[in-house]
């Protein structure tokens, strides 16, 4: 007995089916899922980070896993947005999946290239800004880290597009609050908090690094409770909607990021475990919600 | 040596010959009870489960393998080819680490969680070659799921199996091979059969292919060095060869990009979604794996 509940929420203008989404790079385009379930079930899914020309992505290992966790180093290999919107976006229209494209680039024009070919796009429902990816060279932490920075883009793209425009956060910044306030004073409509940490794991073996970039992004469950306080932190320090994420693996984690002050929550390494983890995670929210005769909404923020 | 030979077969569910192939079967989430578990020493099993709804796969598709109630340690499913599909799905394991450790000791009918058929089956024979399959230690399981499709086929000759392990402890399913057609080992201690690497096996039968004028079809599974020992021979001597990569999977199903191996281009094969089974010319044996 779900179907009574209002699983919609608001993040700003925009109206969701429900707050569970699929976090970017976990969850490829949306169109691997046929097999597994209907994504268009979702909150919404934020895509493979896009750059305006494709990347191949960093050198093998990529990947590691760690006590209850992974590192990646990807290196952000994508299609590129020209074949996003040619080949995967209208599949996605046609599924009638909420999408949310996560957009990557290494200078402030770039991002605003990014955001105006996506405004001409129909189906795109809000773009996520990836300023804190850990495990490229140049255009990843260095905006996060850095409230100027990270205001200098949200700015741009704001005047770009007319898209909503959701900031996801680095938990490597000092400043996360000041970053949070500075996106959030420049437009940003939504942040989502947070990117991975990076982390380290060494073969005792050979001595090298586990994966070829040696550092790389820590995800899964190891995350949450780190995440889960900055998420809360966050929700105190802005009043745009924050979007959780980090180690949401089961219906209990996305509950408990509600309840920190979360507006919705991205599902990421979960869906490596099990493809379908996304929906179950909304279906025991959904019944959560019902047994308790809440909604989401009203647990956003809601812990004593 | 707990091993159960079927000689009923029930569990082949595909032929590997040209023109039979199956059409892509739906990947599906199978949650099984671990039905039967055999030793086959020095850390190697072979893992079976029951399926009340048959895993439709072909000879060199994987599933991604955890149990159910691992909690969150070990997190990621471990990528295994498969043995057999249908109603006995099984694979064969080594154990190398905690994920293997656990299938090595988990009580008979523990649920896992077995994401298959994933990745793409061994390329079909082409018409009127002679199977030639190189395994290497662990590398063997996909090659003895073809070659029982193999020897069920009607019209595909018989496989030559060529089999290298450290020791003789480290050929397991050889008599497996050996019921499909014939088989040849090499051990690097002399231990059993030839002393030395199986790409020596090769070298002479590729040399007595080309003074006969047979065909030849090689396909290899085994660690990176090896398969690219094969690869250069096969390649040298215009030989057709396919093999089945290995990575470290995240996902298994191409959204993590885990396991890019490097291609000859420039661009890398995602070995869940494009292999495991590549033609190996595509693939840049020089590059690392992982």
């Amino acid at each position: 007995m779900t179907d009574a509940v209002d699983m919609r929420v608001s993040i700003g203008a925009l109206e969701l089916k429900n707050p569970v989404l699929t976090a970017s790079g976990t969850f490829g385009y949306g169109l691997e899922y046929d097999d597994f379930f209907d994504v268009a079930v979702l909150g919404g899914i934020c895509t493979k980070g896009l750059s305006l020309e494709p990347r191949h992505g960093n050198a093998p290992a990529r990947i590691t896993e760690t006590s209850g966790g992974m590192l990646n180093a990807i290196g952000l290999a994508n299609v590129g947005v020209e074949a996003f919107c040619t080949d995967k976006l209208p599949k996605l229209r046609e599924r009638g999946v909420t999408v949310v494209p996560n957009i990557f680039a290494t200078s402030v024009e770039d991002f605003v290239s990014l955001a105006e070919r996506l405004d001409g796009e129909e189906g795109v429902a809000a773009l996520e800004l990836n300023v804190s990816c850990p495990n490229v060279d140049h255009g990843g932490l260095e905006f996060g880290c850095d409230p100027v920075a990270a205001a200098r883009v949200t700015a741009a793209v704001r005047a770009a597009t007319r898209l909503p425009v959701w900031v996801k956060m680095s938990p490597e910044a000092g400043d996360l609050a000041g970053v949070a306030r500075a996106c959030e004073s420049e437009g940003a409509d939504a942040l989502t908090a947070i990117n991975t940490i990076r982390g380290l794991a060494i073969d005792i073996h050979s001595h090298r690094g586990k994966i070829a970039n040696r550092t790389g992004g820590l995800s899964g469950p190891a995350l949450k409770p780190i995440a889960l306080r900055m998420v809360w932190e966050l929700s105190r320090a802005v009043k745009i909607p924050i979007i959780g994420i980090g180690g949401v693996s089961t219906w209990q984690d996305a509950v408990e990021y509600l309840l920190a002050g979360a507006s919705a929550v991205q599902v990421g390494t979960a869906s490596f475990v099990d493809p379908r983890a996304a929906k179950h995670i909304l279906d025991g929210l959904a019944s959560y919600c019902s047994q308790r005769g809440t909604t989401p909404e009203q647990l956003t923020g809601a812990m004593i | 040596m707990g091993l159960t030979w079927r000689p009923d077969r029930a569990y082949l569910t595909g032929l590997a010959v040209a023109g039979t192939r199956k059409p892509v079967s739906t990947r599906a989430m199978h949650t099984l009870p671990l039905a039967q578990r055999d030793d086959l020493g020095n850390g190697y099993y072979v893992l079976w489960f029951d399926s009340p709804a048959p895993v439709a796969a072909s000879a060199g598709q994987f599933t991604m393998v955890r149990s159910a109630e691992w909690g969150v340690a070990p997190l990621l499913p471990r990528p295994m080819s498969l043995l057999s599909g249908g109603s006995r799905p099984s694979m064969l394991i080594k154990v190398v680490g905690e994920g293997t450790r656990r299938m090595a000791e988990d009580p008979m009918g523990q649920p896992y969680n077995l994401l298959a058929p994933l990745g793409h089956a061994w390329t079909p024979l082409p018409e009127g070659h002679r199977p030639v399959l190189v395994a290497g230690g662990v590398g063997v399981a996909p090659l003895v799921y073809l070659a029982e499709e193999l020897s069920a086929a009607p019209d595909a000759l018989a496989p030559i199996s060529l089999y290298g392990g450290r020791t003789t402890r480290d050929l397991p399913l050889a008599e497996r091979l050996e019921a499909c057609g014939e088989l040849a080992v090499t051990t690097e201690d002399g231990s059993r059969g030839r002393a030395g690497r199986v790409t020596l096996l090769l070298d002479e039968l590729l040399a007595k292919a080309a003074g006969s004028g047979d065909k030849l079809a090689v396909y290899t599974c085994g660690p990176h060095g090896m398969m690219r020992a094969v690869a250069e021979r096969a390649e040298a001597a215009g030989v057709w060869c396919r093999a089945s990569l290995e990575a470290p999977m995240g996902c298994g199903y191409g959204v993590c990009l885990g396991c890019p191996v490097a291609k000859r281009d420039g661009s890398y094969f995602y070995t869940c979604v494009d292999g495991p089974c590549v033609d190996a010319k595509q693939v840049d044996w020089t590059k690392e794996v992982f």
